[in-house]
């Protein structure tokens, strides 16, 4: 690998961050021209001295008293100090102290769920593909076509309302103490265990299928090439063909495409953890919208933004690693 | 010549060209119908579009009557077909009825003005080259970085949270992956004889992208039209089910939200679930077979199951981006994809 592509990549991944950060930066200030006024509207038996004072007291407390410029340059200050802002709940606490409180809890239920989702969804794939036009490869086009029609959300729902509620398997809810108890205990991580069993289904099924469908078409595009036919030529045997010959090649792109999949799962588990009551990122961008706090929820973009910028530049260096035949500056 | 007759000939062109596109509609809806997948998709969809148009006098109750206080919590029945909600005592099938001019309201309108959009800026990229390539491609990376569903939360709370809005967040964050396709197809495009022909004929640039380069990717427009669209009726029933969408209309989204808030779960009201979902299914399920039948009319090369696979990453928060991402550039420049010849005039 060439020392100056992963210089390029790199400059690049740190260009793409900084035109993230001042969109970051302005967008919440197209809406919001004066914080003073969207946060304490004038208010009866105030005289305008008095709500003038105020005003500025307020805008003095969310650094809008100076410049845009001045605001901007400020913002990258802090920004080099990993200090993503305060937010407006009572007690100011600090967004990035708030990020880090719930962003494992969304890593359970993220990571939980790729894992899940590959290693099922690549057995029934390479299944499909083995049996291609045979019925386990039809079961796994229909199944595909019903799964991408039901939205996760309305999976969770019926889940939450068959297995949670009709047959009591596993809590509907999360239980809110779930979070505060939690003692690494062998109890505690079975209570999370059980109440992580649902929204990990729910979003699992549409990844199992989706990695199956993904992992088919890859194994059947290997299956094609000269080289497994020589192995047959040579008279290997079936299992040494697939393990070591087609899944090796065809995993390539799904294992590579995993560093966007784990972002893409943090953002979009918004809706499922909203079902089930689950304390993580999502719940925590809910919060912050229905109450206005745009520097929390600006600092939760740019944190999941930041993890899609590594995540792309770690798989673009890995593929050139992982895959020799991918010449430098080819793949864009 | 005399004017009457100059606008007779005009007149005569307009009507000349309206009718020879309204037959190549017709003979494409015939190929959809000839395919058994194809069928089922616009069976289903022509039924949703009617229901959507007609819905006032389809629906047996007026579905914003709140005040049915005798009829809480009704299981399907005769009267009440799909049930009435535990709150309020609405009747489902009329909510659900109502509900199907949003979907399909959003679905579609985004679904066609993002194909515009992807094809302007595909086009310009892969044509015109050089700096508007690159400022183009630019946007469409930082684009895939930022997460979506938060960005649209955001961007509805800061603009408000009508229709006009929802829709033009859908297409302004919808539309790279179209471009990127777009621009590797143009770019195989730029090369073929009938665009050399015309640069040498000293056609204008932009003459050249709207008459000979744009016909040649109609098919993949509009085939991602009928798969975007499915792909965001879910991500508005997702928007709608936060409580995001628009407040005063019905949509399948609000419908699920309202009964997951009324306490459907909690009382076993099943029917209030299940029916949404169902709207939801059939529209995604009608839009998705009409496009990947399309895809195989245009492409038969493909696999049925590419189409599917497409959609996945649409659904899986990458949104649109590679939807069409197995017609990658490598394939296209070994010559699968055959660019028709444009018709001139």
């Amino acid at each position: 690998m060439k020392k100056s592509f992963v210089i390029k990549r790199i400059l690049y991944a740190v260009f793409i961050f900084f035109v993230v950060l001042t969109l970051n930066f302005f967008i919440p200030r197209i809406g919001i021209d004066d914080p003073a006024e969207r946060y304490y509207p004038p208010q009866g038996g105030m005289s305008d001295i008095e709500y003038e004072i105020i005003k500025q007291i307020t805008r003095e407390q969310y650094g809008f008293h100076v410049s845009t410029w001045q605001q901007y340059l400020n913002y990258l200050e802090d920004l080099s100090q990993f200090n993503l802002g305060v937010s407006l709940r009572s007690g100011s606490p600090r967004v990035s102290a708030l990020i880090g409180e719930r962003l494992p809890w969304t890593l359970v239920l993220s990571v939980t769920t790729l894992i899940i989702s590959l290693f099922i969804g690549v057995l029934i794939g390479t299944v499909a593909a083995w049996k291609r036009g045979r019925w386990q490869d039809t079961l796994l086009l229909n199944a595909s076509t019903i799964s991408v029609a039901l939205p996760a959300f309305f999976i969770a729902l019926m889940l939450s309302f068959y297995l949670g509620f009709e047959l009591e398997l596993f809590p509907a809810y999360t239980n809110p103490n779930m979070v505060a108890q939690f003692d690494w205990s062998w109890e505690a991580i079975r209570v999370v265990a059980n109440n992580a069993a649902l929204p990990v289904i729910s979003m699992a099924i549409g990844g199992i299928v989706g990695y199956g469908q993904n992992t088919r078409n890859s194994v059947i595009a290997v299956t094609n090439e000269d080289f497994i036919l020589t192995a047959r030529a040579k008279g290997l045997k079936q299992n040494t063909i697939l393990y070591k010959h087609t899944l090796r090649n065809a995993m390539l792109p799904i294992v590579t495409s995993l560093g966007m999949s784990i972002s893409g799962l943090i953002g979009g588990a918004i809706i499922i953890e909203q079902i089930f009551n689950w304390s993580g990122m999502g719940t925590l961008f809910l919060e912050a919208n229905s109450t206005g706090d745009y520097p929390l929820m600006m600092g939760i973009m740019l944190f999941l933004s930041t993890f899609a910028i590594i995540a792309n530049l770690v798989t673009e260096l890995f593929y050139v690693v992982l895959d020799p035949r991918v010449t430098v500056g080819e793949k864009r | 010549m005399s004017e009457t007759l100059d606008k007779k000939t005009i007149f005569q062109r307009i009507g000349k060209n309206v009718l020879k596109r309204l037959k190549r509609i017709g003979e494409f809806l015939g190929k959809l119908w000839k395919h058994p997948k194809g069928r089922i998709g616009l069976i289903v969809v022509t039924i949703l579009v009617i229901l959507a148009v007609f819905a006032p006098w389809i629906a047996p109750y007026d579905p914003y009557d709140v005040t049915q206080r005798a009829a809480k919590g009704l299981p399907p029945s005769w009267q009440h077909p799909l049930g009435t909600t535990i709150t309020t005592g609405q009747d489902i099938l009329s909510m659900l009825i109502y509900g199907t001019r949003v979907s399909l309201l959003i679905g579609v309108s985004t679904g066609i003005i993002l194909a515009f959009l992807g094809a302007i800026m595909g086009i310009m990229a892969g044509y015109i080259g050089g700096f508007v390539d690159s400022a183009i491609m630019r946007v469409v990376d930082v684009m895939l970085v930022i997460p979506t569903l938060p960005l649209i939360i955001v961007l509805t709370g800061l603009f408000g949270r009508n229709y006009f809005v929802i829709v033009f967040v859908f297409v302004a964050f919808g539309w790279t992956g179209l471009a990127r396709v777009v621009r590797s197809l143009v770019l195989v495009l730029k090369n073929s004889n009938y665009v050399k022909a015309a640069e040498l004929a000293g056609a204008s640039r932009w003459h050249i992208m709207m008459r000979h380069i744009l016909p040649g990717t109609s098919h993949l427009l509009i085939m991602n039209t009928a798969l975007t669209s499915a792909g965001i009726m879910v991500a508005e029933a997702g928007l709608s089910f936060l409580g995001l969408g628009d407040p005063t209309a019905i949509s399948w989204g609000k419908m699920l939200a309202d009964a997951q808030g009324g306490g459907a779960l909690l009382f076993g009201a099943w029917w209030w679930i299940i029916a949404p979902g169902l709207g939801i299914f059939f529209a995604v399920f009608g839009f998705m077979r009409i496009g990947i039948v399309m895809e195989e009319i245009f492409n038969p090369r493909m696999k049925a199951s590419s189409g599917i696979y497409k959609l996945f990453k649409n659904l899986n928060n990458q949104y649109v981006e590679e939807v069409f991402a197995s017609m990658d550039e490598r394939k296209l420049l070994t010559g699968d994809v055959k660019p028709e010849p444009a018709e001139s005039g």
